[in-house]
């Protein structure tokens, strides 16, 4: 091994950018895919950028985008024709080690949450999502799930809504309105 | 226990059937500032609306929407319920982004709740440029051609508008002209010597020019202003300008046409009372705006004009993307 | 006379020794939670303080900047996810202790390192502020530029993996932030005609998902695996441990206040530059840097608490912002009644102590709240991960809209998670991501700026280079770094592994 190669020796997934993920002389299953994928996005960008302004002049506002998009492309075809000649990791699988179902499982709840957050609202999606989320994982009564979610939601609302006014997303929850009647409630109280 | 399940419930049966307007503002209104926090669109707003809750007797929850020069709030805004929970508290850009190619929608998509306060735009150059006042800039330019940079902040901008000023009086201007994200930024730049010359609002150099670090050239209106009296207007060096101003930036709260005319005026009225606070006028003239306060076919006429006058003069100078023609903006005057 | 007693109001004044108390603690919590940012707090604050006086809104104003900012490093260590930009440097080595089960001691170093660096800024703020203005002042949109190329030159010491890799990483941050309409020319980049792209991506939401989301992905693969145990009961620094790094962390300091001084750069770019320092200058570091190193802890850390310090150097002196903090507190000076500006100083200098007062009661708090309620927070870190996950996940989704108001942004936020996910899993660095999106309107726009100032003309721009000293200086020391990430200077200087060293062959 590499004295240089200070990765992640148990896991091969990136701990931090100190400890890389991957190997230092193999490839992991979808290395090449996704290194593949790079390049011809990479070289998707390039053309993008040309469009911009072409080569008109050296302050036009395409010639930046072109050159970082060029080192895009020649860093990402290095990568490639590196990543081809390693051989690759004999005792992983993509289903297992890269993206086992609990991982697409949330990456698919993830893209639930992003599409429901408008239509639905954010404090009934995250309900959901939390309810979901915490029953799968932790597999602990609905007492638990329940309490566990819907307080730390509560904690999170308040936090962001209320303290820091930040508008989520109402969508069916009148929030606005409850909000003026527990003003409203706090005012009379005063008075 | 059960007041207050009634009133929830209530709450939630008003929030279905659409609040009434006499009873407006029965829940917190939102108004998404078009600039980010600590820019001067949003210094103003931040001041003015507190005074305006006050008469309005409701709260306004401001929310600073930046991006793509504005046009992403205006965009927002335009496609929010026009139900008065929603306001765009804008400036003067939105007015250009049509001819400048920035987007479908300007402010004849909202109805003006109140036109704030007007800036004045002035003249400033860095404190060693080689002359003196306004006079002087010119014939230096004229010996010393594509020598002197100007400061700009991108098409549609108010130093761009200013040089189609300069250019459509005086003929061409050849200087380099220098893009910054914002006058903040291009004045410091000023001060650095990036740049020779920048036009910028009268608010936001004027402590620069109290402290001697920046010199002004000429004010960019019909008079001499009181913040500045030493100052010569524009047009005692050149009758002409006379044709372009007064002209300036300007701040205004807008909603989404189409809202309720009661609502429209309850808010005017906040605002325009709220613009009045001798606590922001004093605000707003220590850094050089004039307040304004109108509303109605007032501030629409005003805002008619503006992008009448101010369209055709982009376009004069060639600094336009397409024709004010080509959306009914008429010439002034015809 | 005069002054000292301007400085000493805070604290004679238990009402505003409070503000300053309380603000710091909310500072640091605000801080520790990616999305709620410090710009956010403090615009919130302008309305929220509107009928105060003006020295108990700045004294909660400054306390939660200091806070915030020191507050960023609490959750990359505890949990990889940098609550800020400015702590990303922190997370390299902070994690990698936590995981040791040192957290304790991590957040100790941090919490004395960050009140060290902010004292360094608040006395260069009180006794050189005019003198480094004016030195901020004649940096060049060409200098800026070079300063840029600087800055994604630490590409090589951010990515211990593979180099190119690094690269890429670093290009494609330069490429994401440039997206959107060009505030410069209004033309349109990257936005494939799409109207949602031309506000950009913030690169708020791409560090979220890049460090929030797919961390959490990761954490899936461990759900099963308790959480370590973090030791709590060493987590002051013997004062032999702080004489240790006082020569770094002076030399990392004086880092942080010149490019927090900078108008236009700030903590973030601070941090990276220190860490990248410390990682040259540091000959025998604790453990190899990436590992748990006190030195990538220390650097990072006095820099982004110094560059505090330097923000309010252009700020009280010329009325110019050094940061978007800065620029919000400019506008809160001047909605009460201030006139925030270069004659601020003359015509108010009370004001300008004041703040240097409020500033270094701040860093006190810092201390006391850093010092105190450690163990709330590595609870979070023992929280079984089947709550943990998902509770980071929402944060996320939070955190990525409230930068902007936007659903998009939430988008873009789950989008770079899921990239990240793969990125790590691939042996790609997410720091220089971060760097490229950071650094890349200010290489861009100056690189623009400078060339169209020497219309359009390379040799002019180089004449300009080299007859300016500042600009010679910058770019000697760009060649210098550029060449020592290079094969040419190991034919040079014999062969020995370098830190940047290749290791995907």
């Amino acid at each position: 091994m590499d004295p240089d190669f200070r990765g992640d020796s148990d896991h091969h997934d990136g701990t931090s950018d100190a400890t890389p993920g991957g190997y230092a002389g193999q490839r992991r299953p979808g290395e090449l895919a996704f290194a593949l994928f790079l390049l011809a996005a990479s070289l998707y960008l390039l053309w993008d950028a040309y469009g911009i302004a072409g080569f008109e002049a050296l302050s036009s506002p395409g010639a930046v985008p072109m050159a970082t998009t060029a080192a895009m492309v020649i860093s990402a075809l290095i990568v490639v024709l590196r990543t081809a000649r390693l051989p690759k990791v004999a005792t992983e699988s993509v289903a297992r080690d890269i993206l086992p179902l609990k991982v697409i499982l949330f990456g698919v709840l993830l893209l639930g949450f992003g599409l429901l957050l408008v239509p639905l609202g954010f404090l009934p999606t995250a309900a959901l999502f939390l309810v979901v989320a915490i029953k799968y994982l932790s597999g602990r009564g609905w007492g638990f799930t329940l309490a566990v979610s819907l307080g730390s939601l509560l904690v999170i609302w308040v936090i962001f809504r209320i303290v820091f006014t930040v508008l989520m997303p109402a969508g069916i929850v009148p929030e606005a309105e409850l909000l003026q009647f527990f003003r409203n409630l706090g005012n009379g109280g005063a008075e | 226990m059960k007041r207050f399940i009634l009133g929830a419930a209530s709450a939630l049966v008003l929030g279905a059937s659409g609040a009434l307007a006499q009873d407006y503002p029965t829940k917190e209104i939102q108004g998404i500032i078009q600039w980010g926090a600590g820019g001067s669109t949003d210094t103003v707003m931040r001041s003015v609306t507190p005074h305006a809750e006050e008469i309005l007797g409701g709260t306004v929850v401001l929310q600073n929407m930046t991006g793509a020069v504005g046009a992403i709030a205006l965009n927002h805004v335009a496609d929010s319920a026009a139900d008065g929970y929603t306001l765009l508290m804008g400036a003067e850009n939105p007015l250009l982004y049509k001819v400048m190619g920035l987007g479908e929608r300007d402010y004849s998509a909202f109805t003006p709740v109140s036109i704030l306060a007007r800036g004045t735009p002035i003249l400033v150059a860095n404190t060693e440029a080689p002359f003196d006042d306004y006079a002087g800039m010119m014939d230096y330019i004229a010996e010393n051609p594509g020598e002197v940079r100007f400061g700009a902040t991108g098409p549609g901008g108010l130093p761009s508008v200013i040089t189609g000023m300069i250019e459509s009086v005086e003929g061409g201007l050849d200087v380099i002209s220098v893009p910054y994200d914002g006058d903040g930024p291009a004045l410091t730049a000023l001060q650095g010597g990036a740049i020779d010359v920048m036009p910028a609002v009268l608010g936001a150099s004027i402590e620069g020019i109290r402290a001697g670090n920046m010199k002004p050239l000429a004010v960019f209106d019909t008079q001499a202003n009181d913040k500045l009296p030493d100052v010569p207007a524009v047009t005692s060096f050149n009758e002409d300008y006379n044709t372009y101003l007064p002209w300036g930036p300007f701040f205004g709260v807008f909603v989404p046409e189409g809202t309720p005319e009661d609502v429209v005026e309850k808010l005017s009225n906040a605002y325009n009372e709220a613009a009045q606070n001798p606590e922001f006028t004093e605000l707003m003239d220590s850094r050089g705006y004039s307040i304004m306060a109108i509303s109605g076919d007032e501030a629409e006429q005003f805002l008619t004009d503006w992008q009448q006058g101010t369209t055709w003069l982009l376009q004069d100078a060639g600094l336009t993307k397409n024709s004010p023609e080509d959306f009914g903006i008429a010439r002034p005057g015809e | 006379m005069d002054t000292l007693m301007a400085i000493l109001t805070v604290f004679t004044q238990p009402q505003l020794l409070l503000l300053v108390g309380l603000g710091t603690f909310l500072g640091v919590y605000i801080g520790a939670i990616p999305g709620l940012s410090v710009t956010m707090a403090v615009s919130i604050l302008i309305s929220f303080t509107f009928s105060w006086d003006v020295y108990p809104a700045i004294s909660l104003m400054v306390g939660i900047y200091m806070g915030g900012v020191y507050g960023g490093s609490r959750t990359a260590i505890l949990l990889n996810i940098p609550g800020a930009p400015s702590a990303i440097a922190t997370a390299m080595d902070g994690y990698p202790m936590a995981q040791r089960g040192e957290a304790g001691e991590a957040i100790g170093v941090t919490t004395v390192m960050s009140f060290f660096g902010g004292l360094v800024g608040v006395a260069v703020l009180a006794l050189a502020a005019p003198f480094v203005a004016e030195f901020a002042l004649t940096f060049q949109p060409r200098d800026y530029m070079l300063l840029a190329v600087l800055g994604i030159l630490l590409v090589g010491s951010l990515s211990s993996g593979s180099l190119v890799k690094g690269i890429f990483a670093g290009a494609f941050g330069i490429a994401i932030g440039a997206v959107g309409r060009d505030p410069l020319t209004f033309a349109e980049r990257f936005t494939f005609d799409l109207q949602i792209m031309e506000g950009g991506i913030s690169f708020i939401a791409v560090m979220i998902g890049m460090f929030g989301i797919s961390e959490a992905l990761l954490q899936l693969h461990h759900v099963g695996t308790d959480a370590i145990r973090q030791q709590i009961d060493r987590i002051v620094p013997s004062w032999g441990t702080v004489r240790k790094y006082l020569p770094l962390s002076l030399q990392t300091s004086s880092i942080g206040v010149i490019i927090g001084a900078l108008p236009g750069t700030g903590g973030d770019i601070a941090a990276l530059m220190a860490y990248d320092h410390a990682k040259r200058v540091t000959k025998k570091p604790t453990r190899p840097f990436g590992t748990g190193a006190m030195e990538g802890l220390v650097a990072p850390e006095t820099a982004n608490n110094a560059a505090v310090g330097g923000a309010f150097v252009p700020m009280m002196t010329l009325g110019i912002p050094g940061d978007a903090v800065t620029a919000i507190i400019i506008g809160a000076l001047f909605i009460h009644g201030l006139n925030p500006g270069p004659m601020l100083m003359v015509d108010q200098p009370d004001m300008f102590w004041f703040i240097v007062g409020a500033l270094l009661t701040a860093n006190m708090f810092i201390l006391i709240c850093g010092l105190t309620g450690i163990k709330l927070f590595t609870k979070i870190v023992e929280m079984p991960r089947s709550v943990l996950i998902p509770l980071i996940m929402l944060l996320s989704v939070v955190g990525a809209y409230a930068v902007n108001n936007s659903v998009t942004d939430v988008y873009w936020m789950l989008g770079f998670g899921v990239f990240g996910y793969f990125m790590r899993h691939y042996g790609y660095p997410l720091g220089p991501v971060i760097l490229g999106v950071i650094l890349s309107r200010l290489l861009d726009d100056n690189w623009r700026r400078a060339i169209i100032s020497e219309r359009e003309d390379l040799g002019r721009f180089f004449e300009g280079i080299f007859t300016s000293p500042l600009s010679l200086v910058l770019f000697v020391a760009v060649v210098l770094i550029f060449v020592s990430q290079t094969p040419l200077w190991r034919m040079i200087f014999r062969r020995k592994g370098g830190q940047t060293g290749e290791s995907g062959k």
